[in-house]
């Protein structure tokens, strides 16, 4: 795995740019094949190429032959699991393995279309899993256990998956889920709903991609293209119908959950008066929220106490986002608190579809992934994505170490996870166990990457084999 | 209210709910959208009787208007259906959509009653009385025509009409509404690619070239009916007409060669006659080579050394024919060839009368295809295809997945709401302030007159999964272009009793008497039956003739004199009850009063508002792409304009619990 991946600390800086070698297998290849070589997974057979035949006249036999390999990890099968799971089985994934050991209610029914009402009191995955595995007998649907068990395991729980997919939980759940996933460099996806709204987040850690186009007389340079995402090569191909189409080879890289969560705006959205007022009153929303569910352990009701509270964070963080006082309208808060809690399949369908395409491409290694924060009005029609990167501290201070210059710029490019590859007991995660966060105690949770905190090891360097 | 209600009552507020659940929706198509369509509808509850309503009632309301999914469907399941169409199994292979789907779907929602019909949406018995007992239609289809259709009889019945397609990554979805919305034809759609008649003849140069000889020249005339032309071929003013004439003797020459079918030189003799002697005829057409490669003579005895006998050939040929993956040699396409025509040959031997048609799907008419593609390809110097690749080429396959559809169908249902929330202002005449469910984030858009807020807010909306800003792009809805030929009429109903004797002279002297008019033209489906210097149909009978069937047929009313007033497009179908016709002619039209604007006052209304678009709809990939710059800026400036109109509402009010926020049972 490390070895194609770029080492960071290692690699020298030049003009700003990260020279990245050229490697045959991307930086998530290992991943993506969960450690076997693409080229050893035998050839699709006819009957595969039959039945996946619309979609590999899309993506292409190889796209399909990595889908074919890939283990994921699903956690949490409500409204939105049920869709990614339904998605993510027809699309031909190796093993999709189910975490959620809720037991069934007679609420879960309306939208949770895998359930009966013979289901009522079994745990929601087991109750679900023989439906979905009826969509595809190729894939192998399993149950990963309990949910209690999950959140204490470390990274080697994960190292197996691909992708890691969790919905519906709080913040600190999802945060200790994306952590240990990212120490097994594996990429991670979240994602919520509450009846016409929904988000997804995704930390792919460090992901490469190619996208297809045609070409243009413009010359495609090769660098970088925002904070985060560069290009790191382009080469052409003549077409049948004599056309040129250019294949461009790019790298995003990304920050977990819980500093995209007080990241601000990117740069060119702060500096446009006219994007900042159409970032919708949605994203501070959905923060307030994950404040309320930290400090309460619940989501709020419709006592005038919780929405006082919940209307006072929302402010908070609209401020914190420097969005214009005008954004957060009472009418839109009045539909955001009425939504809290519901699902609703329209928007499960469009969330979870939308997910499950961004972790199809992921494993096909195709097109551009979300970066990082995608927000879904099912009401007034809005699907607006935000780039809410902070630099994870130790590639921030590895940077600093290496070039002297301040992690905003260094930053860039800087490649992905290698800190997570070894990174046990490097002491950046030592607030953070699994166990304290399970009891609740998550108070200083939200310090843990701050970019501002100093690793525990206070080096803040980062130990590479 | 039964608790697994619970959802979707919170979201959308208890009248609206209520509504959904007491709604009569018709979805036409069973397929990828449709599958997905239909589990968000079951799901939310659509034509599921409410609980309390209780028995009485529920039985004085007719079956027309019976909360109900009405699913129509022709088509049967196929295995490459299966990657996204979720209701269906591998078990389910051969049988009707429209039914495995209920079949499926209704476990989803025990309430829900669905109609399962595997009927053609263009069937007889889908007359515009059929789509007017519904509330909402959902377009699910594959296809330009049908859709088309379902768009006029929509138009015709005044029922909203929500239109949705997909193209890989790509999707989009159209509420439409007769007099409030564009109509799906507003905008021109983009014609069938069609190739000159000599490119695809004499000088080929893409395999897309090669693909369409076979499949639209060799193959029709040799196992099909070669008299009509294909669409994909035309003969345009590019194309030399002495060249023209000369290629007809050659298919002339063809069909003589067809007397050999059945013979085992069959295969032998069609090979030389379009790979050797039709290309040395070529080849001597110097001034055609001048600027291009001179195609390569083939001939079968070439080949000769590499095979024993014909019977060898052809089982050779089967078992390349199942490597559909592989980009086969010239030898190997040579043995495809031979036992496409084997098998085909004694298929129309087996049923002389009935032509074979191309199907991609029939795999001894893609070998066929396939094969002679190639060879041609190889003849021209052009890039041969494995037979995978020609199939999608040959049988216009697009790429579909099932996230797209299901992005694309939750955007319909979606938009459902806005409309069923929209209709139940209407119908209650109140202000949308008023109500106090889920307040629209919009509503002060009616309030501010905001342009483009129709259909309680419904948009066209697009995916657009290749942005890093948005999901989706929308745009509002733009009133109808007042000079389209199919929504700016005025839709009204013509019956007659099924043994009516009314002639042509009959609805003309009826249309001069009830809507005055003097100098006028109407047209059939046959063409243009009457008008002010065609008189000689005038006794005729209407029925008889053809003008009228049972149905869904249609005749179009021109206002020919100096006012010009809008056309009138009369649904025709025979009366149920023949008691209340006229009693002359039995002719009735429907309804009693029909208000014919004049043409040029309804093109000064509409001027104001209509916009230069041009999308459309069937082709969702080339229009978004086209379009998505200019949404990506109609969206922002849509946004700070309703900034703008918003009152400055600065102060962030606690909501208080007034009643409007659910919901305990
Ligand atoms: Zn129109």
């Amino acid at each position: 795995m490390a070895a194609n991946v770029p080492t960071g600390a290692t690699e020298p800086i030049i003009n700003g740019t990260i020279n990245l070698p050229e490697t045959t297998n991307g930086a998530m290849s290992g991943v993506a094949v969960n450690g076997t070589s693409s080229t050893t997974v035998p050839g699709l057979s006819a009957d595969e190429i039959a039945l996946y035949d619309r979609q590999i006249r899309l993506w292409g036999a190889q796209a399909q032959e990595r889908i074919r390999s890939a283990n994921i990890l699903l956690v949490s099968l409500r409204a939105l699991g049920t869709e990614i799971a339904k998605n993510l089985t027809l699309a031909g994934i190796s093993s999709l393995t189910i975490i959620d050991d809720d037991l069934v209610t007679e609420e879960d029914l309306g939208a949770q279309y895998f359930l009966r009402e013979e289901d009522i009191g079994k745990p929601r995955a087991a109750a679900a899993i023989p439906r979905i595995q009826e969509l595809n007998p190729r894939v192998n649907v399993v149950s990963g256990g309990r949910l209690s068990d999950l959140i204490v395991r470390d990274q080697t729980f994960y190292a197996p998956f691909d992708c890691v997919i969790a919905c519906d939980h709080d913040s600190m759940t999802l945060s200790v889920i994306n952590t240990a996933a990212r120490f097994a460099n594996r990429p991670f996806y979240a994602a919520g709903m509450h009846g016409f709204y929904g988000y997804i987040f995704a930390d792919l850690v460090g992901h490469e991609f190619v996208i297809e186009r045609e070409k243009s007389n413009i010359v495609t340079p090769i660098a970088f293209e925002t904070l985060t995402r560069s290009v790191l090569s382009v080469t052409t191909k003549k077409e049948n119908n004599g056309k040129n189409t250019e294949i461009v080879k790019k790298q995003e890289i990304y920050c977990p959950l819980i500093l995209a969560n007080t990241s601000p705006l990117p740069p060119d959205v702060l500096g446009s008066r006219r994007k900042l007022k159409s970032v919708p009153a949605l994203l501070p929303c959905l923060r307030a929220l994950f404040d309320f569910q930290r400090t309460y352990g619940r989501l709020p009701g419709h006592t005038s106490q919780d929405l006082v509270v919940f209307t006072t964070l929302a402010t908070n963080k609209a401020r914190e986002l420097q969005l214009p006082s005008e954004t957060l309208r009472s009418d839109f808060l009045r539909s955001f608190i009425q939504n809290i809690g519901a699902e609703i399949v329209p928007t499960a369908a469009f969330v979870g579809g939308r997910l499950s395409e961004d972790v199809i491409n992921v494993l096909g290694k195709r097109e551009q992934p979300i970066q990082n924060f995608a927000l879904f009005d099912g009401d007034s029609f809005e699907g607006r994505i935000y780039s809410l990167y902070s630099a994870p501290p130790e590639i921030a201070m590895a940077t600093a170490g290496l070039d002297g210059t301040m992690p905003m710029e260094g930053m860039i490019g800087m490649p992905n996870g290698m800190l997570m590859t070894n990174g046990v007991g490097n002491g950046l995660i030592g607030s953070n166990t699994p166990a304290g966060v399970s009891n609740g105690n998550a108070a200083d949770a939200g310090m843990v990457f701050r970019p501002t905190s100093a690793p525990a090891d206070g080096t803040g360097v980062v130990n590479l084999d | 209210m039964q608790r697994r209600d619970r959802g979707i009552a919170q979201s959308l507020g208890l009248p609206l709910t209520k509504r959904v659940k007491e709604s009569r929706v018709l979805l036409v198509g069973a397929g990828g959208i449709g599958c997905e369509v239909l589990k968000n509808l079951v799901c939310s509850g659509f034509g599921s009787l409410p609980q309390y309503y209780g028995g009485e009632i529920a039985s004085e309301i007719s079956d027309m208007r019976r909360p109900e999914i009405v699913v129509v469907d022709m088509d049967t399941i196929d295995l490459s259906n299966l990657n996204r169409q979720f209701l269906f199994r591998k078990q389910h292979i051969k049988k009707y959509k429209a039914l495995v789907a209920k079949e499926t779907a209704s476990q989803f929602n025990p309430s829900v009653n669905i109609d399962a019909q595997s009927g053609n949406i263009f069937d007889d018995k889908y007359d515009v009385a059929f789509f007017e007992g519904f509330d909402l239609v959902f377009n699910a289809l594959d296809n330009l025509a049908a859709r088309r259709h379902v768009n006029k009889m929509c138009l015709a019945a005044d029922v909203p009409l929500i239109e949705s397609g997909t193209t890989g990554f790509n999707g989009q979805v159209q509420a439409i509404k007769k007099g409030v919305t564009e109509c799906y034809d507003c905008n021109p759609k983009p014609a069938q690619k069609s190739f000159p008649i000599c490119t695809i003849r004499s000088t080929p140069s893409q395999p897309i070239h090669c693909i369409v000889w076979a499949k639209s020249y060799l193959f029709p005339e040799l196992f099909g009916t070669s008299e009509e032309d294909s669409a994909d071929v035309t003969v345009t003013e590019v194309d030399n007409v002495e060249e023209v004439a000369k290629l007809r003797i050659e298919a002339e020459a063809l069909k003589t060669i067809r007397g050999l079918m059945g013979k085992s030189e069959f295969a032998q003799a069609v090979f030389d006659k379009v790979f050797r002697d039709d290309i040395e005829r070529l080849r001597g057409m110097e001034e055609m080579w001048l600027s291009r490669r001179k195609p390569e003579v083939l001939c079968f005895e070439q080949f000769a050394p590499s095979m024993d006998k014909s019977e060898d050939v052809v089982e050779r040929g089967r078992a390349l024919a199942m490597k559909d993956q592989a980009i086969w040699s010239l030898a190997e396409n040579l043995a495809v060839f031979s036992s496409a025509v084997d098998a085909l040959s004694n298929r129309t031997l087996a049923s002389p009368g009935t032509p074979l048609e191309f199907d991609k799907d029939d795999k001894d008419t893609l070998d066929f295809v396939a094969s002679a593609a190639n060879l041609r390809s190889h003849v021209f110097g052009i890039p041969l295809n494995s037979e995978w690749e020609i199939k999608q080429m040959a049988g216009n396959i697009i790429p579909a997945i099932a996230t797209s559809n299901a992005l694309t169908a939750s955007l319909s249902v979606l938009e459902a709401f806005k409309i069923m929330r929209g209709a139940s202002f209407e119908q209650k005449g109140v202000s949308k302030l008023t109500i106090s469910h889920v307040a629209p984030t919009h509503n002060y858009m009616v309030t501010n007159g905001k342009e483009g807020f129709m259909l309680g807010g419904s948009k066209m909306v697009f995916l657009n999964s290749r942005s890093t800003e948005r999901m989706i792009t929308t745009q509002n809805l733009v009133p109808p272009q007042p000079d389209c030929a199919v929504c700016s009429p005025v839709y009204a109903k013509l019956r007659i009793p099924s043994n009516s004797s009314a002639t042509l002279q009959d609805l003309v002297t009826l249309l001069q008497e009830k809507l005055g008019y003097e100098d006028f033209s109407i047209q059939a489906d046959v063409g243009i039956i009457y008008d002010p210097d065609l008189e000689d149909n005038l006794e005729k009978g209407m029925i008889p003739a053809g003008y009228i069937k049972a149905g869904n047929g249609f005749l179009t009313v021109v206002d020919e004199g100096d006012e010009g007033r809008v056309d009138l497009v009369l649904s025709t179908s025979f009366t149920p009850n023949t008691t209340e016709a006229d009693p002359e002619s039995g002719l009735q039209l429907m309804p009693e009063e029909i208000s014919l604007p004049s043409k040029h006052k309804s093109v000064a209304e509409s001027n104001g508002q209509a916009m230069t678009t041009t999308e459309a709809t069937g082709d969702a990939s080339k229009v978004a792409a086209h379009f998505n710059a200019k949404r990506k800026r109609d969206a922002e400036e849509e946004v700070v304009g309703a900034k703008k109109r918003a009152k400055a509402d600065e102060e962030v009010m606690v909501v208080e619990d007034d009643g409007a926020i659910l919901l305990d049972d």
